[in-house]
């Protein structure tokens, strides 16, 4: 399914409307270059599982920030992970689980992901525009 | 008194000996950053690792150099978080191990709390002041009322200004950490060349670095030939304005008369320099610890286990670190 996003509010809602679809265990694959709204779209997923916008920040730092709400929420961000490196960050041990998982920059870890899992791409169109692409769930 | 402070909350082993929360007897920082920079970042595996390698040598050398003994260390203060996990994780078990095979007392403190007392190290602000937190991980500002009294004003929505700089600095091609890099490129361009937009949340004190980040991005793909010194001079001029307007308008609004620097991106020079220049203008002291004690260390996490030991907050051997963990929260 293809959706467009005008801003940051419409990319909010497309997450939040993904959000509200998801099961325990999901996970979550998000695809974009710099600045296409990765970050923005899991602050509206995030906030269907109880978290406030303002506590998803970029995860690129810690690699993996862990919310624990009564439905774990995992926000996963690999941009300084090289695709060797990801075998090392056990990120088995979060989609085993019941929480929800979030990965940003998600090609670095290709083979690693389940093959169940929801996939979403974001791409530029001209400088405001983003097309939001996703695959494995209906809206 | 004495206390011994460890911190590996990221990519550097530091443990440090502190005589009464002000005074620095030794402070050791072990470097990782010949590791990380092929990789354009931290790995966060190779950094536990790391941390397991030195932990011990790091501590010997900050007990040795202090020329005190174990029996002389009346506290050990150590990082709980935020940071990352496998690296606090290091810096934690340790001091438990110690703190029980020494029977010394054990205090844990949040990372983000190190880096407001460190001024502490040099100077004696008075409370309250206004403290901005900023790094590669961090960027947030805080009302300090006392020690140990910390009121979230705002924080960044997305990235942290550190992490802006190194993720501009990977567009401009240069290396890792991108702070320094472009620190340096930056004095030789026109920071008026491009206007790039200021993030500032309406109605609220928090920042945004991400629509920067973006813009750089928008920008050399538009105008991929433009001169690399006048994009990172540019970006590093809205950074700093967005930093400096946040916190004295967040000095004015709490009526506080002083503010405080710290984190490794308050090492960065023009920053230090416009700060003083802005804050003079509006009657405000500026307090900026010196460039080594703006990165991190572990002689803030002594100076701030010095008040949570006096305040006699020991924690016991059910201590965990936490990734996330922000200072002011029922666990911060």
């Amino acid at each position: 399914m293809k959706l467009l996003s005008k801003n940051e509010d419409e990319t909010k809602d497309i997450g939040r409307k993904l959000g509200e679809k998801l099961k325990r265990g999901d996970v979550v694959c998000l695809y974009g270059e710099l600045g296409s709204g990765k970050t923005t779209m899991v602050k509206g997923l995030a906030s269907v599982f109880g978290i406030d916008e303002r506590d998803i920040t970029s995860a690129s730092f810690t690699i993996i920030a862990e919310y624990d709400e009564d439905v774990p929420f995992y926000h996963i961000d690999l941009y300084r992970v090289t695709s060797e490196d990801v075998p090392e960050l056990g990120l088995q041990e979060y989609f085993g689980g019941g929480g929800i998982s979030v990965i940003e920059w998600a090609e670095r870890a290709e083979g690693e992901i389940p093959e169940t899992s929801i996939k979403v791409s974001l791409n530029y169109t001209d400088d405001n525009i983003r097309e939001i692409e996703i695959t494995g769930i209906e809206l | 008194m004495l206390i011994l402070g460890i911190d590996t909350s990221c990519d550097d082993t530091s443990a440090s000996v502190v005589e009464n929360g002000n005074k620095i007897i030794s402070n050791i920082v072990s470097s990782q950053n010949e590791i990380h920079q092929k990789y354009g970042g931290i790995v966060p595996e190779l950094a536990s690792r790391r941390h397991i390698e030195m932990i011990i040598p790091v501590v010997d050398e900050a007990i040795k150099k202090s020329g005190a003994g174990f029996n002389d260390i009346s506290a050990i203060a150590v990082s709980k978080g935020p940071g990352l996990i496998g690296s606090l994780l290091v810096g934690v078990c340790f001091a438990k191990a110690l703190s029980f095979a020494k029977n010394i007392p054990l205090v844990a403190i949040n990372h983000l709390e190190g880096h407001i007392i460190s001024i502490f190290l040099e100077a004696r602000p008075e409370f309250p002041f206004l403290a901005l937190v900023v790094s590669g991980g961090h960027t947030a500002f805080y009302i300090v009322d006392g020690f140990g009294i910390y009121s979230e004003l705002g924080r960044t929505r997305d990235d942290a200004a550190g992490e802006a700089y190194d993720k501009v600095a990977k567009l401009l091609g240069f290396g890792y950490p991108g702070g320094p890099i472009i620190d340096t490129i930056a004095a030789k361009g026109n920071a008026d060349a491009i206007t790039f937009p200021r993030g500032l949340i309406k109605e609220s004190f928090d920042v945004s670095f991400s629509g920067l980040k973006t813009a750089v991005f928008n920008h050399l793909k538009k105008y991929p030939e433009s001169r690399k010194e006048d994009v990172a001079a540019s970006f590093q001029s809205a950074v700093i304005e967005i930093l400096i307007n946040r916190a004295l308008e967040g000095a004015r609004s709490n009526k506080v008369k002083r503010i405080v620097l710290s984190g490794g991106v308050a090492a960065n020079s023009v920053l230090r320099k416009q700060v003083r220049a802005k804050a003079f203008e509006q009657g405000i002291e500026v307090y900026l610890p010196s460039e080594h004690l703006c990165t991190d260390n572990a002689a803030m996490i002594a100076a701030a286990g010095y008040y949570h030991f006096e305040n006699k907050e020991m924690v016991d051997f059910t201590l965990n670190p936490k990734a996330y963990l922000p200072l002011g929260s029922a666990n911060g």
